[in-house]
């Protein structure tokens, strides 16, 4: 009897001394869609890299964590955080309602808008509008798509990746492709096959911002990673990786 | 005593398998549960779970008439590419025997996907097909080769006899083929089609990939929208399953029939 008494007791005593090892996670997983130019892209060496790239690591060193990437598919994306295959997403998520009722977001950490990007044989196209009875492409799932969506008369097509939505304009199928700014920068003024195919219309249309995403209920990991936000932007290190990758 | 073993009782050889299936009979087939099974599942979850059952039901119609209509048009088109095939596999000259035979290798030796990619894409480059058509020609060219094979075998599987009838009869080789042989093997190579369309609808799922906007892109834009990926896919493979078990009950009775007029 005594003796189950000491074993319980020294298994107690291991539980909780285990519990305040793991209580500060040594490394995360994080999934990106590395399809997302400059924001999260792979380079010619098969390396992630990208705005969201560098501001993870920034982050995850001012927490003190150390951070795992993983290429994940957009499509399921967030079905894999639920699957618990990897703690976090950052991927150029933009907070959205609907995203806040299922998942937990870091607070955010850069502002973006929608815009659209027609042929340049367009000449009068200046808002999504404006290609009614048209097909216009946008990446499965985004806020891109939300917004073609909203638009009466206009017929959204959807893409695994954001790539093959520019490479079907090239191709005559689709109209328009609405996208995150800097990625629409990306493709219709720097990408030397799309450059004198297309042109970026009119001013971004919508105001949204980027967080960290996290399963609904883990405070721990959002505190953590809020905690390394704050300090990148009090060291104004986000500046810095904006002027690296966003022209 | 030895038996004499020219006087042994005749072994009654009658039709049916060595090892006949005893459970397949009766009211409850295998089919039966699933094809009533998969519909009783779906109208419950529509009316009786409803949130957010009925959404996707209600999302997902158009998706399910674009994979009819590639499955369609492929199907037909690959039947054609197949009977040019199959002819060109067992013709005698030469050079448009290798023809065929090399489309079948090649075609057979690269993975669907890759084929729908690169006729959607890499030729995307060349010329402007539009997205439904390019769809359809990447199913049917795969197909093609495939069907190609069903009709060499089926024409291969008449009997010598009934060309040298044909012939003796004074009707030329053609004519002999057209009229003789190639009805013949239609009879045979008809189950086969069928399994290939239901394969082929299938398979056409991976059309989702090029934007086509079938019954699974539609499934994954509701998905990636709510984030209920559990019941979203779950409706879709319970509608697939109805279309699939409910084509191979077609092709079953078809293929009964056939036999009845032998």
């Amino acid at each position: 009897m005594k003796l189950l008494r000491t074993l319980t007791a020294t298994a107690a005593l291991l539980a909780a001394l285990s519990l305040t090892a793991f209580a500060a996670p040594k490394s995360i997983k994080v999934a990106t869609d590395a399809t997302w130019p400059p924001m999260e892209m792979v380079d010619t060496n098969k390396q992630i890299v990208g705005y969201d790239i560098d501001f993870l690591k920034a982050v995850a060193k001012e927490a003190g964590v150390a951070a795992v990437i993983k290429n994940t598919a957009w499509d399921g994306i967030f079905a894999g955080l639920d699957a618990g295959q990897y703690d976090a997403i950052i991927s150029s998520v933009t907070i959205t309602k609907e995203r806040q009722a299922k998942y937990d977001f870091t607070e955010p950490y850069t502002s973006i808008g929608q815009i659209l990007v027609v042929p340049k044989t367009n000449k009068t196209a200046k808002v999504i509008a404006d290609l009614k009875g048209k097909k216009v492409g946008a990446q499965i799932g985004t806020t891109g798509a939300m917004e073609i969506k909203k638009v009466a008369g206009v017929e959204l097509k959807t893409y695994d990746e954001i790539g093959l939505a520019f490479e079907d304009m090239a191709a005559g199928r689709i109209f328009g492709v609405v996208c995150d700014e800097p990625v629409a920068a990306h493709f219709a003024l720097q990408k030397k096959e799309y450059k004198d195919k297309f042109k970026i219309v009119g001013k971004s249309f919508t105001k949204e911002a980027y967080g960290i995403v996290v399963k609904k209920g883990n405070k721990d990991l959002v505190a953590l990673l809020n905690k390394g936000i704050k300090a990148v932007k009090a060291k104004k290190l986000d500046t810095k990786i904006h002027t690296k990758w966003v022209k | 005593m030895s038996k004499n073993p020219t006087s042994h009782t005749p072994i009654d050889v009658g039709d049916g398998a060595a090892i006949p299936n005893k459970n397949d009979a009766g009211l409850f087939t295998a089919w039966r549960i699933a094809f009533f099974g998969a519909i009783f599942v779906s109208l419950y979850l529509a009316f009786g779970k409803s949130d957010p059952y009925y959404e996707i039901f209600k999302f997902v119609p158009d998706g399910i008439l674009v994979t009819f209509k590639v499955t369609l048009g492929a199907i037909l088109l690959a039947t054609c590419i197949g009977l040019i095939t199959g002819l060109g596999r067992i013709s005698g000259n030469r050079f448009i025997n290798g023809a065929a035979s090399l489309y079948v290798e090649v075609i057979r030796g690269i993975p669907l996907l890759v084929q729908i990619f690169y006729i959607y894409y890499a030729l995307g480059r060349f010329v402007k097909i539009p997205d439904m058509l390019s769809a359809i020609i990447a199913m049917a060219v795969c197909y093609g080769a495939y069907m190609g094979e069903v009709f060499r075998a089926g024409i291969q599987s008449i009997p010598k006899g009934q060309m040298e009838a044909a012939l003796s009869l004074g009707m030329s080789r053609g004519q002999a083929m057209r009229q003789v042989i190639l009805p013949q093997a239609f009879k045979v190579v008809l189950p086969p089609i069928g399994n290939e369309f239901i394969a082929l609808l299938k398979d056409s799922s991976l059309v989702s990939i090029l934007a086509v906007s079938d019954l699974l892109r539609r499934g994954r834009e509701y998905a990636s929208e709510t984030f209920s990926y559990f019941e979203t896919y779950t409706v879709i493979a319970l509608i697939y399953l109805v279309m699939t078990l409910f084509f191979s009950k077609l092709i079953g009775i078809m293929e009964e029939r056939l036999n009845a007029g032998k």
